[in-house]
This record gives C-alpha cells, sequence and structure tokens, in this order.
C-alpha cells in the first residue's frame, strides 16, 4: 500500500538519525536500510535525503567525513554526535506520544480504567 | 527532465547560489548517483536506461537544488565586521584627537594618514573576509616561502626605528598564520611532517629574533606552540595524539628551559624581568618609562583630565610620556580623559577578541580552526600585553590591537578579516577539507565506471590511490 508523503515526512529526520544509532552510514547505504528496516515501505528519495542530512549537519546533529567504501570508492559517511543522539530520543518519544494518541484516537478513545 | 546525471548535476547547480558549495554538493550527489546507476545496471539493464532510472530516483533537480541553496549559505559576519571597523574608527579618532596637542612637538597623529590607515585597513577587512583563506593552505609551501623572502627583504631593506628593523615587526605579525599554514602542509606526511613542523618554525623566529623584535617571536612561539597542540588532538601527522602532545610538550619544555637558563645567566634579561617587577629601582634608566606611566596613572581621574602639576614634572605630560601617541596611547586616554573611558576600551577591545576567540573554538573546519586562532591568539596576547604595559608593567611594548598605530591596525584588520572569512565559510569549508582528502581517489571512481560499462566479464586492473599518497594495485574480475 502506498503511504501518503505528509505522514513520512516530518518523521524523517527521526528516520535518519536512528539509521545512524548503530553505525557510520553513507546515503545510499541509509536509503537501502531505510527500505530494508520498512520491510520496502519507505522509498525515500536521494534528493529529500541530501537536503536533510545537509541540515541535520549543519545543526551539530550529525557530522560527516569522507572513507573508501568496498572497492575503494570514496564515500561520505554520516556520524551522529552526542547532540543529535539526545535529539534522537526526544524525537522518539515525541513519537512514541503521537503514536500513540493517534492509536487511541482510531480505537475509540483512550481507556482510563 | 535531466536524463544523464551531467544534465541532473548542472541542473541541481544551477539552484544553488553560493558558487562554492556547487561543487562540494555535487560530489556527494554524484557518487550516489554512480552507486544507484550500478544497482541498475546490475538488475539487466542498459546504461543508458541505468543512468535514466539512477537520475529519475533522484528526485526533481530543481526541488533538490532549491532545498540545498536553503541549506548552504555563507554564514556572514556582519556584526562581527561592523564591530571591528567600529573599534578601528574609534582607535583612529582617539588617535588623532588626543595626541593634537603634541603638534608643536612633531608627535601629533595625522589625520590624513590615520583616514588613509582606516581606509586601507577597511579594505584589508573586507578583501581577507571574501578571501577564500583555503587559497593559503592549498599554496602552503609558497606562502611559507613567500613569508620567509619578506621577512628576510624586510631585514635587509627596511629602516631600524629605535634599534629595530621598522617593517619587520610587521611581516613578524604575519607569522603565526603562516605557521599555521606551514602545518597545514606538514600534514598526513607522519615523523616527517612533525619534525618539518617544527623546524618551519626555526627560520620564522630568526627573522624575528633578527629584527629584533622579542614580543614578535613570543608570540610566534606560544601561539606555534599551542597550534602544535591542536594539530596534535586532531593526528595531523598521523602518528598518534598522544605522541604528538609528547613532542610538542617537551619542546615547549626545552625552549621554556633554555628560556629559564637564558634569564638565569643573562645580565640583560634578569635586569628587564627586574625591571618588570620592580621599576622603581631604576627611575631614570631601564624603569623610566613604567615609573613615568604609575605616575600618570596616579593623578588620573575617573572621568575627565588628571592634575600633571601633582606630579611635580618640569615638562607638560606630552614631553614627559614616551610614545605618548604610540604604544602608550591607553595611557594617554586614561590620563586626558579617566579611567572610565579606558575601561570601557578595554572591555569593548577585549570582548571583541573574546568573541572571536569563542567562535574559534567552535570551529568544526580542522584547518580554519587552526587559521582562525592563529590569528586571535597573538592579538589576544597582544591585548593583555599592552593593557599591562599601560598599567605600568612593561616586559614587551605592544600595540592594542586596532587602537594603537596606523600601519598595526591595518594588518589587524587584515587578520580580523581572515578569521571572520574562516567563520564565514564555516559550512562549506568543513566540506571542502574533506574533499580535499579523498581528491586522490576520484580517478579510481572514474575507473570503475568504465570498467561497468565495457561489459559484464571483466577482468580489469584498478589503480587504488589511498590517502596517504601510498598506491597499490588490485586485479577484479567479474
Amino acid at each position: 500500500m502506498e503511504i501518503d508523503k505528509s505522514l513520512v515526512s516530518g518523521s524523517m529526520a527521526l528516520l535518519v538519525l536512528k539509521l545512524l544509532e548503530d553505525g557510520d552510514k553513507y546515503g545510499y547505504q541509509m536509503i537501502e536500510e531505510l527500505r530494508r528496516r520498512s520491510n520496502d515501505t519507505f522509498h525515500l528519495k536521494a534528493g529529500t535525503l541530501y537536503p536533510l542530512l545537509h541540515g541535520l549537519e549543519e545543526k551539530g546533529l550529525v557530522t560527516a567525513y569522507e572513507r573508501e567504501a568496498a572497492a575503494g570508492k570514496p564515500r561520505r559517511y554520516y556520524h551522529m554526535t552526542k547532540a543529535g543522539g539526545a535529539a534522537l530520543r526526544e524525537k522518539e518519544e515525541s513519537w512514541n506520544t503521537y503514536a500513540r494518541a493517534v492509536g487511541w484516537v482510531l480505537k475509540g478513545g483512550a481507556c482510563f480504567g | 527532465m535531466a536524463e544523464t546525471i551531467r544534465e541532473y548535476l548542472d541542473t541541481v547547480q544551477e539552484q544553488i547560489r553560493w558558487k562554492r558549495a556547487r561543487p562540494v554538493v555535487a560530489r556527494e550527489l554524484e557518487q550516489h548517483l554512480n552507486d544507484q546507476r550500478g544497482a541498475f545496471l546490475e538488475e539487466g539493464n542498459t546504461p543508458e536506461t541505468a543512468e535514466r532510472l539512477a537520475v529519475e530516483e533522484m528526485g526533481d533537480p530543481v526541488t533538490v537544488g532549491t532545498e540545498l541553496d536553503r541549506v548552504h549559505r555563507p554564514k556572514p559576519q556582519w556584526w562581527l565586521l561592523t564591530a571591528t571597523i567600529a573599534l578601528a574608527l574609534l582607535g583612529g579618532f582617539l588617535r588623532v584627537w588626543l595626541t593634537a596637542s603634541g603638534a608643536d612637538m612633531y608627535e601629533a597623529v595625522s589625520p590624513f594618514r590615520t583616514a588613509i590607515a582606516l581606509a586601507l585597513g577597511t579594505a584589508c577587512l573586507l578583501g581577507a573576509y571574501f578571501l577564500d583563506y583555503t587559497w593559503l593552505t592549498h599554496h602552503a609551501f609558497g606562502v611559507y616561502i613567500g613569508a620567509l623572502a619578506a621577512g628576510v627583504l624586510s631585514l635587509w631593506l627596511s629602516p631600524d626605528i629605535n634599534y629595530v628593523s621598522y617593517y619587520t615587526r610587521y611581516v613578524v605579525l604575519l607569522y603565526p598564520t603562516v605557521y599555521a599554514v606551514w602545518l597545514y602542509h606538514c600534514r598526513r606526511k607522519r615523523w616527517k611532517g612533525l619534525l618539518l613542523a617544527i623546524l618551519g618554525g626555526v627560520p620564522l623566529a630568526i627573522i624575528g629574533w633578527l629584527a629584533p623584535y622579542v614580543l614578535g617571536v613570543l608570540l610566534l612561539m606560544v601561539t606555534g606552540f599551542v597550534l602544535l597542540l591542536t594539530a596534535a588532538d586532531m593526528d595531523w601527522f598521523g602518528v598518534g595524539r598522544a605522541k604528538t602532545a609528547a613532542v610538542a610538550l617537551g619542546m615547549a619544555a626545552a625552549i621554556a628551559g633554555s628560556v629559564v637558563w637564558q634569564v638565569w645567566k643573562n645580565g640583560w634579561c634578569q635586569g628587564r624581568l627586574l625591571r618588570f617587577l620592580h621599576p622603581e629601582l631604576d627611575p631614570l634608566g631601564g624603569g623610566y618609562q613604567a615609573m613615568t606611566v604609575r605616575k600618570v596613572l596616579s593623578v588620573s581621574q575617573w572621568r575627565g583630565t588628571g592634575n600633571w602639576s601633582e606630579t611635580g614634572a618640569v615638562f607638560p605630560f606630552e614631553r614627559s610620556v614616551p610614545d605618548w601617541t604610540l604604544d602608550f596611547l591607553p595611557t594617554t586616554v586614561i590620563y586626558k580623559l579617566g579611567w572610565l573611558p579606558f575601561i570601557l576600551l578595554v572591555l569593548a577591545v577585549g570582548g571583541l577578541m573574546l568573541r572571536l576567540l569563542w567562535k574559534c573554538l567552535r570551529q568544526k573546519n580542522q584547518t580554519g580552526r587552526l587559521v582562525a586562532l592563529s590569528v586571535i591568539a597573538p592579538l589576544t596576547l597582544q591585548t593583555v600585553f599592552s593593557v599591562m604595559q599601560n598599567l605600568g608593567y612593561i616586559l614587551f611594548s605592544a600595540s592594542m590591537p586596532l587602537v594603537t598605530g596606523n600601519l598595526p591596525t591595518v594588518i589587524t584588520m587584515g587578520l580580523i578579516g581572515l578569521a571572520l572569512s574562516v567563520f564565514r565559510e564555516e559550512p562549506i569549508a568543513r566540506e571542502e577539507s574533506v574533499e580535499q582528502n579523498a581528491a586522490s581517489s576520484i580517478r579510481l571512481s572514474l575507473r570503475n565506471e568504465k570498467d561497468a560499462q565495457n561489459g559484464n566479464h571483466v577482468l580489469g586492473v584498478s589503480l587504488i590511490i589511498s590517502r596517504d599518497g601510498t598506491k597499490k594495485t588490485e586485479s577484479t574480475s567479474e
């Protein structure tokens, strides 16, 4: 099923930071990883990813460095900073709150006992 | 609609207004597009189809370029530029206004020359601000040799004033920045680089010593040591942080030890130190300047002109205080305007230096941080020595940045412009420095593309040139 883009766009920074939680990655790798982890649901366009990554770098949430990937090809890897880790936890918490609230509404309201 | 990688990248770059950001952004997108094309080729597509699909997968180039344009903007430093110009104007005004009473002794600072210096200083400030400071690091060896040549020429051609080669003093003020550039030249050369980095400072220090300009040599050595430690922290030479730091600290300890030894053995050094601490022991000789300043301070007021007659001096202030229009101008400010304006002036200059230092230490780009530090550390030290000197504790005669002297103001403004250029270009310099690291690998990427397009079964040899410049061959077969 095709996902409404507006549902994804707001949480893209969360997803990208989450991808970097378990290791440094370059852009192409992130797109592939996101596709794999979302069970082929999220097809993130590279044209969306790079402005987002560069924005996160500007805010100091990630840093970038160049390293040779497989076959000696140079790739620009992204690394999540401490500030990025803190932002990730904050975004995760907000997302969980939001998802719970949406769930309650869809189920007809929260049950208070 | 773009169909080829080249067209796509061109369209993206056209949307980015900051020209320096374009190649950096394009390079990363190109890497991605090549990966994507490789994936489509593996799926069995023809090279043309694979390239078109890769471009389609990327998204609309205009939208992508516009988004990247929003992110990649230079960081204008208008506030610091304005503050620098305002302080220089204030300094120029004080120089002309407060020294006007020395016209009959030909000591008044010329308004015309001051105006020229301010115009030239502003041009240097803005010129350096808009300069791509990485040009200096890209031409590091030439810059170093040019600076040495300028120093030698100045020693040879410059007139001596007060037994000091006049123009060499100002050339030496540029040497901490030249040394930062030299450190860049020596990086990634391991122990040889570290040795060259240390030895590179020696000719610069010798020129300062021959001037002779003791403060200049001290600024160079202290800043050089700080820069070397910063380079060690970034492991610029590739021999390990701890080892580089140990060598730098060992060297500093050896130099400090030899200085202490000189002070202990050398009567001139001992005398200088003694006069710094107790100028009253030689009030008419080496301690005269300090004693005169202290006398001025004792009759100065919180606000307004001091009562010089209270000192019992035979000659007026202008004839009694040496260099009252030059390095002792801040003392003149205290005497003629009062302590409050002096404190405000020191707070303004010190505040600017601290602000610059704070921004410098927050720099993410290693080269930028080193270049900015090479500018700000000596200026901050000069400010400290100048304040000490104008409070009667004279270890070295120092100019107060942007306040004292026309030529020093021009040089200070140029140097501050260079530091501001680092701050301005931080967003893209951070990335470009990485691009430089792997520039040698670009050829490898092109070679691989060619191999991929030649057919499915390729027995090829790839030349890999790694970042440290070593070469190795790798055979691949598919």
